[in-house]
């Protein structure tokens, strides 16, 4: 079959048809001759010669059919049609097109991130021969978090199931830290992980430049060089091709850069990815006798390898439980109990598949990203019903024309592939509008999840991909079927008689199209009223958590992070020099109050013991371990936490001196009942041994350590003035005047005067806050905006449907009026209508949101998935939209001039 | 609209067409229509209107080349040839006519 000619044949279309006319012309001309030869009048000939030759159009349209591959063209005719179709009604088209694009896009938008986040597996070679190792049966609480098992591993630990294996052909271990570039002074951080020689074999990634790290690269005492990420190379060095073999600086200390990593790979860490890799034994290096790597009860690495030849994940497991026990046997922690130890040898290994590596941000997020998918779709459905009802109403209008089409000849197949047509050109348009919207949809939302500092970076690879550009196809497809046959079918179910009968005279025709309307705003109004209720749940959780009262003021408070590491303080002189900052500080001018403190309140970071008290029998392990805080004089009134009684810290609180404590109100209640904690004691285990024992000086209000949504946590708080060994690193507090990050360039100044050789981050007390409620952000100003979306495209359908019903009873209306009507009980009538409509679609609604919001339990604050005043809330502000959107169509309802209402019959 | 009894049997068109080629060498459509027309005694006629379809059609599926010539009277036309494929078809299709009447007339008489 000469097919392709067929096709190509479309280019040439016009020649074509005008050979084949020259053809049949020269064939009637022959004819004529002949006939006239033989003595025949030429106007006779001429005729007969036609009537011999048939229908000359048919034949004529048949050869051409032979020639050219018709429908190619006919349907490329369709959309040249359809497409001058719409721009002569451009507000249905940019109506349709925009719902279309919202739904899409919004669609795509939140897929994006489902699939990079949720979906994809990690991008190296054969992800799903990777598995993770974690331990089973941990029963001490603290350490691991327990994210996916428990996964992290001491470095003791990780040596021993590095050398016994035989699970893995490559394993590795690795854990991530940050890294200072800055010389001193204002910290410069950036995302860093230490990693076990092996990592970059394991997941079988190859070097952009340079070399990765080898087994030789992590050797007990090696001087240790840095591997970094291919983003880090292009953002701080312009991809510079001469970068490896040079020096790059880490928290002060020099590393020649031995390569760049590929760059399709971003680490294990799916939404996290670090710039700079060192091997493990760097560590040494960079922390000296602090490092990690003999202390058998840090646990901060995790394991991934790669299957040997021919295991699978149940051999994996099976010879990772083998040689559990030498490994636990080889490492345990000296300092813990005996019972503990005994616990702890008893542990096993287990194996899981890796393919899709590890995520904080999987974790944080994967519930409510399959919560906004719904809510997505939701939408989508809404744009199709609201796109559904506008083709509706427009094939409505064409009625006639269709009908009369129809009459002469054409066939209901052409009709129905002409008005597809149509929707396909609406759903391409609305696909091309909904990748523009996702595209700056995902910026936005990653923007949206990203918290400050190089730990908060989220890294995912957003770039379009296959999936993500079926998905797309698939929800336009989705849309073309859903929106555009049903109209298609009914408008061409016509028959031109009744149609054209229909037109003559104001009958009021069969209600089936308009039930049809009706029904889909029905379903608009109540998936709406799902988004609208689910929106209401989750603004209200922020707003509950934003206006809760944390135990202290965050309102203008600075936070600076000082380091004295590099500074080259003497380990005996860190407290002092602490003191003396916190005097500069409070010595400067707009600062109204200043403190210091190990932690600040809901933070990344946490501290907690074991207590013990007189006449308290803890009734499990963890019902003795309270939170702790190291914090210096002026801590309270700083951060405007209440004293209940007894007194702060001062600086007669010396080390030798008696040990105190200040302890809240639900330390002072779960210890000591209703009596006084004041001048009451406790002692803190450490291990084997118990601490000297602290007295209770103060007491002061309850205050959030954590997250603003956990309860009144007990909380212990010790002098810093009488630490027995002060940390190199304390956080700074200070109570501005005005605004607090106007003082940053003085604040670094005198930093800078005490010594040039401090280390600062700097924060405000209300961003750490607005960082800890990210997630509820996020869900409510996606929430919001779904739900506001809903709503304008469900009142558009109202809107459309009444205007439509409106004009249809016109002739009705006008008789009414005629008769007397009063014009009140026509807006009545009306609105009646839209009443009744939104009715049914909330009662519906109700159900469906109701059912939804046990997807969004897990969220809320503050509220519960059966709060009626949510529902009724919801309910009447659709409602009330609703009206709004009727009363414009009534408004001219009432108009309708009886006089030309009934002359235009 | 009712037949003609001496209208070309249907399928038989391209036979007749490509037959009167393969025998009389290059022709234009209204050539080919009178030559059938005058060979087979004015027992068949071909359906005028009906024969440009074919023609377009055995051109695409490779039976036929045309080309556009001059007619003796300097008309512009076109004139179409078989080619190696459409002998081939002609063959076949010669073929299968034989024992097609073959088949009839058997029927014919013995039944």
């Amino acid at each position: 079959m000469a097919w392709h000619h067929r096709i190509l044949n479309i280019f040439r279309s016009n020649r074509i048809s005008r050979d084949i006319q020259r053809e049949i012309d020269f064939h009637i001309t022959e004819r004529v001759d002949d006939l006239v030869a033989r003595g025949m009048p030429e106007a006779e000939a001429r005729r007969a010669a036609r009537r011999q030759f048939g229908n000359e159009g048919t034949q004529r349209e048949e050869t051409r059919r032979m020639d050219i591959a018709d429908w190619v063209q006919s349907v490329a005719g369709d959309a040249r049609y359809a497409l001058r179709a719409l721009l002569h009604s451009p507000v249905f088209a940019v109506v349709t097109i925009a719902s279309l694009g919202l739904g899409i896009g919004a669609n795509t938008t939140i897929f994006t991130l489902l699939d990079a986040v949720v979906l994809r597996p990690l991008a190296v070679t054969r992800p799903s021969e990777l598995a993770y190792v974690s331990m089973d049966k941990v029963t001490v609480e603290g350490p691991s978090s327990g994210i996916d098992g428990d996964v992290y591993f001491t470095n003791p630990l990780w040596e021993q199931v590095r050398d016994r294996q035989t699970a893995f052909r490559a394993v590795t271990a690795f854990g991530e830290t940050s890294f200072d570039l800055a010389e001193g002074g204002e910290a410069h951080r950036v995302a860093g992980s230490y990693v076990s020689g092996e990592f970059f074999r394991t997941f079988g990634v190859t070097a952009a430049a340079g070399r990765l790290f080898t087994k030789s690269d992590d050797i007990r005492g090696c001087a240790g060089s840095v591997v970094l990420s291919y983003r880090f190379w292009e953002r701080e060095y312009g991809a510079a091709p001469d970068i490896v073999g040079k020096v790059i600086r880490l928290n002060g200390h020099p590393f020649e850069i031995a390569g760049i990593v590929g760059a399709a790979f971003r680490g294990p860490d799916v939404g996290r990815e670090s710039d700079v890799y060192l091997p493990l034994c760097a560590m040494e290096v960079l922390h000296g006798r602090e490092s990690e790597l003999d202390a058998r009860s840090s646990w901060w690495l995790r394991v991934i390898g790669r299957y040997a030849p021919g295991v699978d994940v149940r051999q994996a497991g099976a010879r990772m439980a083998a040689i559990a026990r030498a490994s636990y046997e080889e490492t345990i922690p000296q300092n813990w109990r005996v019972n503990d130890q005994r616990e702890y040898v008893g542990r096993t290994l287990t194996v899981a598949p890796a393919d899709r590596g590890f995520s904080d941000v999987r974790q944080r997020y994967r519930t409510a990203l399959l919560s906004l998918m719904a809510g997505v779709v939701l939408i989508l459905m809404i744009a199709c019903a609201n796109v559904a009802n506008l083709l509706l109403s427009r094939a409505e209008a064409r009625h006639r024309e269709l009908a009369i089409r129809l009459a002469i000849g054409a066939g209901r197949g052409r009709l129905l592939r002409q008005l597809v047509t149509e929707s396909m050109v609406l759903a391409v348009a609305g696909a091309v509008v909904g990748l523009f919207v996702a595209r700056v949809g995902t910026t936005a939302l990653v923007a949206l999840i990203t918290t400050p500092g190089p730990s908060g970076a989220v890294s995912l690879d957003l770039s379009l991909n296959w999936r993500l550009l079926s998905f797309t196809a698939l929800a336009a497809t989705v849309t073309v079927v859903l929106c555009g046959l049903l109209p298609a079918w009914r408008a061409t179910r016509v028959s031109a008689q009744s149609a054209m009968k229909a037109q003559a005279r104001g009958v009021v025709e069969g209600h089936t199209r308009f039930r049809l309307g009706k029904s889909l705003v029905v379903a608009q109004v109540a998936l709406s009223l799902v988004l609208v209720v689910s929106a209401g749940f989750l603004v209200g959780t922020l707003n509950n958590l934003s206006r809760i009262n944390p135990g202290f003021s965050a309102e203008g408070v600075l936070l600076a992070t000082v380091g004295l590491r590099r500074a080259g303080v003497p380990a005996g002189a860190v407290g002092a020099t602490h003191q003396r900052i916190l005097e500069r500080v409070r010595a400067m001018p707009g600062v109204a109050s200043a403190s210091s403190s190990d932690l600040t309140p809901v933070g990344s970071m946490s501290w907690n013991d074991e207590i013990v008290v007189d006449g308290f029998t803890p009734k499990t392990f963890m019902d003795a371990v309270t939170w702790f805080n190291e914090v210096s004089d002026g801590y309270f009134a700083t951060m405007r936490t209440r004293l209940l009684g007894g007194r702060d810290f001062s600086s007669a609180d010396v080390p030798g001196g008696e040990k105190v404590a200040i302890v809240n109100d639900a330390w002072g209640r779960k210890f000591f009942g209703n009596s006084s904690p004041l001048g009451r004691q406790f002692r803190v285990r450490a291990g084997n041994t118990l601490s000297a024992p602290y007295t209770i000086v103060g007491l002061v209000e309850n205050s959030k350590y954590r997250t603003l949504r956990e309860g009144s946590e007990p909380i212990a708080y010790v002098p810093s003035s009488q630490s027995a060994e002060p940390a190199p690193r304390r956080v700074v507090e200070v109570r501005a005047g005005g605004n607090p990050s106007a003082l940053i360039p003085a604040l670094r100044d005198i930093l800078h005067e005490v010594n040039p050789g401090i280390t600062v981050d700097f924060r405000t007390l209300s961003g750490q806050l607005a960082t800890s409620l990210q997630r509820e952000r996020m869900l409510a100003v996606l929430s919001g905006i779904f739900g506001s979306v809903a709503l304008a495209l469900a009142v558009l359908g109202l809107y459309g449907v009444t205007s439509y019903s409106v004009a249809r009873r016109r002739g009705e209306l006008g008789v009414r009026i005629a008769l007397g009507a009063v014009r009140a009980r026509v807006v009545r009538l009306v609105l009646g209508e839209v009443g009744i409509v939104v009715a049914i679609g909330l009662v519906i609604g109700t159900v469906g949101a109701r059912v939804a919001s046990t997807q969004v339990a897990p969220f809320l604050y503050g509220t519960e998935p059966a709060d009626p005043f949510v529902y009724v809330g919801a309910a009447l502000l659709l409602a009330a939209v609703a009206f709004m959107a009727g009363l414009i169509p009534a408004w001219r309802a009432a108009r309708v001039d009886p006089i030309e209402a009934l002359r235009e019959q | 609209m009712a037949r003609a009894k001496n209208d070309i049997l249907q399928g038989t068109l391209a036979l007749l067409v490509l037959r009167t080629l393969d025998v009389a060498g290059p022709m234009h459509g209204y050539a080919i229509t009178s030559h059938i027309q005058v060979v087979s005694a004015d027992l068949l006629r071909v359906e005028e209107g009906s024969l440009y379809p074919a023609l377009h059609r055995m051109e695409q599926d490779g039976w036929l080349r045309s080309t556009w010539g001059s007619t003796e009277k300097n008309r512009e036309a076109r004139f179409y040839t078989i080619t190696a494929k459409g002998r081939r078809q002609l063959a076949q299709e010669e073929e299968s006519w034989s024992r097609l009447t073959e088949g009839v007339s058997r029927v014919l008489r013995y039944a």
